[in-house]
């Protein structure tokens, strides 16, 4: 039992903190979003030549073949600024459906691309009727002479407004099969927005897209598995960045409870404020103990059954937690900044904004506590 | 950063697990529970564990404690709690004992750390007295110097197992002109002392935990203070770190979960199980999911500790979160039990659960746990101050 960081993990956070302190106080982070894209350019491409676009993918497809633990590294350090570069849907979702799927041209056609920051991509999964139902979705392929033919709609695909490419769930036959699908391929309608937190999305429909066979990213009873796989790790790194968050918030709160002063004191001293504070630090504690002990339970091989539920329980019971206190503190945070609290000119709320979207991704507070009680009562 | 046990330590874990079987069963677990046998229980269980060399995990091992690595003593924790085996009670080994071999000269080390380990001497813990309860350093109870003894004169309360105890350590006031924290002495005192009395409280669960102890005129020598006179305040609050830690009743909580499920597999609940019922699964998700976490905040901080660095608030974060699950698996087992859970003894051998009346007195006695170790208001304060520096 070790919970510290290796040497080279170590290395890694020294480096995007001080990266992230450089060049990310709030100010930077609102030049970044009012770009066209939404986010930074340069910063992304200093995330290429820094090597953080390789770090969770697979060694054999000239990744770091980093761990879990070295995901959250980054994605901690990212949710201490609310980062809006989509790492997330570019690396974690697409770009680990296309390592560790089992197609090779597509591998050699993407990867080296999203490693050095040169192809933006997206995991197309949800649609209007999905939520968290990953196999609630009517996108269908139909086979045409050699190759595929795709219609349906997908909604809220992660950076699906500047993505090169989009890695689609779809029926094929009787299972779902994972395609990629360039973006610029006739049939392929966008309509882009914005997340709350800055993130952003597209709404896709996909008219008779004609995708040749060497685009099947994975087919079969192995799809699934590879989509709950990815799914899950990325489930572990947003909790990671909401950790990240939380601790920015306590801080900031302790920090501006000090030096705010009414009642001729700071209000940082009145009692009923303290308590308050405490709550959000024991509920940042307690997040921080889940993610260290899902990084434990997720980064070794699941050798046997107990193991891997042992593994998935911990992901749901992280995912539920800090969807649950993330926001607790997040309005914890507004309330003691009192009516500064509710304006844009100070940052806590878009850490807000930032802690609710984390909570509607990949299952919220109530659905990862059912999955939870599900592993764990049945 | 990892989770998993190597072959050693694997091995470890079968020898806990084969040497509970064959120390602990239920029946010895009854008697623990039943408050008629529950001190000759507690000794047999504690001279069991003493035997084996298993008595004081977190002790020195020039003391009597373990060589165990902080995995060790999670693994020893986790088959206790697997094998529904409590703790035996921290007043002499996690409280006292401590105090002794980190502040006491060599002759109290001698003469009182056996008897703590072999479960000999019983001890209770004499804080809080009527007026001094979170806010300790009220304490009035005042020790006048005679030649080679301290006379002391007043009164504690919230002793529990005063009417066990062979010793009480006590805080004390030496002197009454300085600064509150600078005139309290730690003392030793034989409960069979002249002088001394023991009333019981009964809480509200009908039990006799808890007692008031006077002193009156008692004669205590010199010799059973604990390190320099005016200096107690600094040992007990070493103490009271130790004290919150033991206090987070991780394991206790892991044993009332699991019996809660149990029951909830077998009760009734409008034609199906009582364990299927979404609602009930919900509560039992949060508690446990609360307590998954609470675990590692544990580990981390025994982590943390074993690198040099010392519980501070993350001890009093242990105690404010481990308290409160207490309560909340405690009101979990009591709302399954349902009604038989408010039968009291005395009406006899009515119609229901043999768990019901165990469910009403945790619940019951459980609402003292925020309270005691200083109140959880009061480690929300130490936390805001010392902490989180406001």
């Amino acid at each position: 039992m070790d919970f510290s960081l290796n040497a080279e993990q170590q290395l890694l956070k020294d480096s995007v903190d001080k990266y992230m302190s450089e060049r990310y106080d709030s100010e930077q982070r609102r030049s970044y979003l009012a770009a066209p894209k939404g986010f930074s350019a340069a910063v992304w491409q200093d995330f290429g030549n820094l090597g953080w676009l390789t770090v969770p993918l697979p060694e054999s497809e000239g990744g770091f073949g980093g761990s879990v633990v070295d995901t959250a590294v980054l994605m901690e350090a990212m949710g201490r600024s609310v980062a809006v570069e989509p790492y997330l849907a570019t690396v974690l979702l697409a770009g680990q459906l296309i390592a560790n799927g089992d197609n090779a041209t597509l591998k050699e056609r993407y990867l080296p691309d999203i490693l050095s920051g040169n192809c933006q991509a997206a995991f197309a999964y949800q649609e209007r009727r999905s939520r968290h139902q990953l196999d609630a979705i009517d996108c269908q392929l139909e086979r045409n002479g050699d190759g595929y033919s795709l219609n349906g709609h997908k909604t809220l695909v992660l950076n699906g407004a500047i993505a090169d490419v989009l890695i689609v769930t779809a029926w094929l036959d009787e299972s779902i099969a994972l395609f990629a699908v360039p973006a610029n391929s006739a049939g392929v309608h966008c309509d882009a927005f914005r997340l709350m937190d800055g993130q952003g999305v597209a709404n896709v429909r996909f008219d008779a897209v004609q995708l040749p066979r060497e685009n099947l990213v994975c087919a079969g009873a192995g799809s699934m598995a590879l989509i709950r796989r990815v799914l899950d790790e990325a489930t572990i790194a947003v909790s990671a960045q909401a950790v990240g968050a939380m601790e920015y918030l306590l801080k900031a709160t302790v920090d501006y409870s000090n030096t705010r002063k009414q009642f001729g004191q700071p209000i940082g001293k009145f009692q009923a404020l303290q308590h308050r504070m405490v709550d959000m630090y024991t509920a940042t504690e307690q997040c921080r103990s889940l993610l260290v002990r899902a990084l434990c339970s997720n980064s070794i091989e699941q050798g046997d059954v107990q193991t891997q539920a042992q593994a998935e329980m911990d992901i749901a019971a992280l995912k539920a937690m800090v969807g649950k206190l993330g926001r607790a503190v997040a309005e914890e945070a507004v309330q003691i900044h009192g009516g500064m609290g509710v304006t844009e000119e100070l940052n806590i709320g878009d850490y807000l904004k930032r802690l609710m979207v984390i909570d509607s991704l990949f299952g919220d507070q109530d659905w990862q506590r059912r999955r939870f009680a599900t592993l764990r009562y049945q | 950063m990892h989770a998993t046990y190597s072959p050693e330590e694997r091995l470890f874990q079968d020898q806990v697990r084969s040497f509970l079987r064959n120390n602990f069963n239920a029946e010895l677990a009854a008697r623990i529970r039943e408050p008629e046998t529950f001190k000759s229980a507690t000794i047999e269980w504690q001279k069991k564990r003493f035997a084996k060399g298993w008595v004081a995990p977190g002790w020195p091992v020039e003391y009597g404690g373990c060589a165990w690595t902080d995995t060790q003593k999670y693994i020893f924790d986790g088959a206790l709690a697997e094998a529904e085996a409590p703790d035996v009670p921290p007043f002499g080994l996690k409280m006292v004992g401590p105090v002794i071999y980190t502040f006491g000269n060599e002759e109290q080390k001698a003469r009182f750390l056996p008897g703590i380990l072999n479960g000999d001497t019983w001890w209770c813990q004499g804080y809080s007295e009527p007026g001094a309860g979170s806010d300790l350093v009220a304490l009035q109870t005042r020790a006048e110097r005679d030649g080679d003894d301290y006379i002391i004169n007043g009164t504690k309360i919230w002793t529990t197992y005063a009417q066990h105890a062979d010793w009480i350590f006590a805080l004390v006031r030496t002197d009454t002109t300085a600064k509150p924290q600078q005139g309290i002495s730690f003392l030793l005192i034989d409960m069979r002392s002249s002088g001394v009395s023991v009333a019981p409280i009964t809480s509200i669960d009908g039990e006799h935990h808890l007692n008031e102890v006077r002193f009156d005129n008692v004669r205590v020598p010199v010799a059973n203070r604990i390190g320099e006179e005016n200096k107690g305040w600094t040992y007990a609050k070493a103490l009271l770190t130790h004290e919150r830690t033991a206090l987070s009743g991780i394991a206790y909580c892991k044993q009332v979960l699991n019996t809660v499920r149990r029951l909830a597999a077998d009760e009734n609940d409008d034609g199906q199980a009582l364990l299927a019922s979404p609602t009930l699964q919900a509560r039992m998700a949060d508690i446990e999911m609360e307590l998954m976490a609470l675990e590692y905040t544990e580990l981390r901080v025994l982590a943390a500790v074993a690198k040099g660095g010392a519980p501070g608030m993350e001890s009093s974060l242990l105690k404010l979160k481990g308290t409160e699950l207490q309560q909340a698996v405690q009101s979990l087992q009591f709302d399954v039990a349902g009604l038989y859970g408010s039968v009291l003894p005395s009406t006899g051998l009515a119609m229901g659960h043999d768990y019901g009346d165990r469910a009403r007195r945790e619940y019951m006695f459980g609402r003292a746990c925020t309270i005691y170790g200083g109140s959880n208001e009061v480690q929300k304060n130490i936390i805001a101050k010392f902490g989180l520096g406001l």
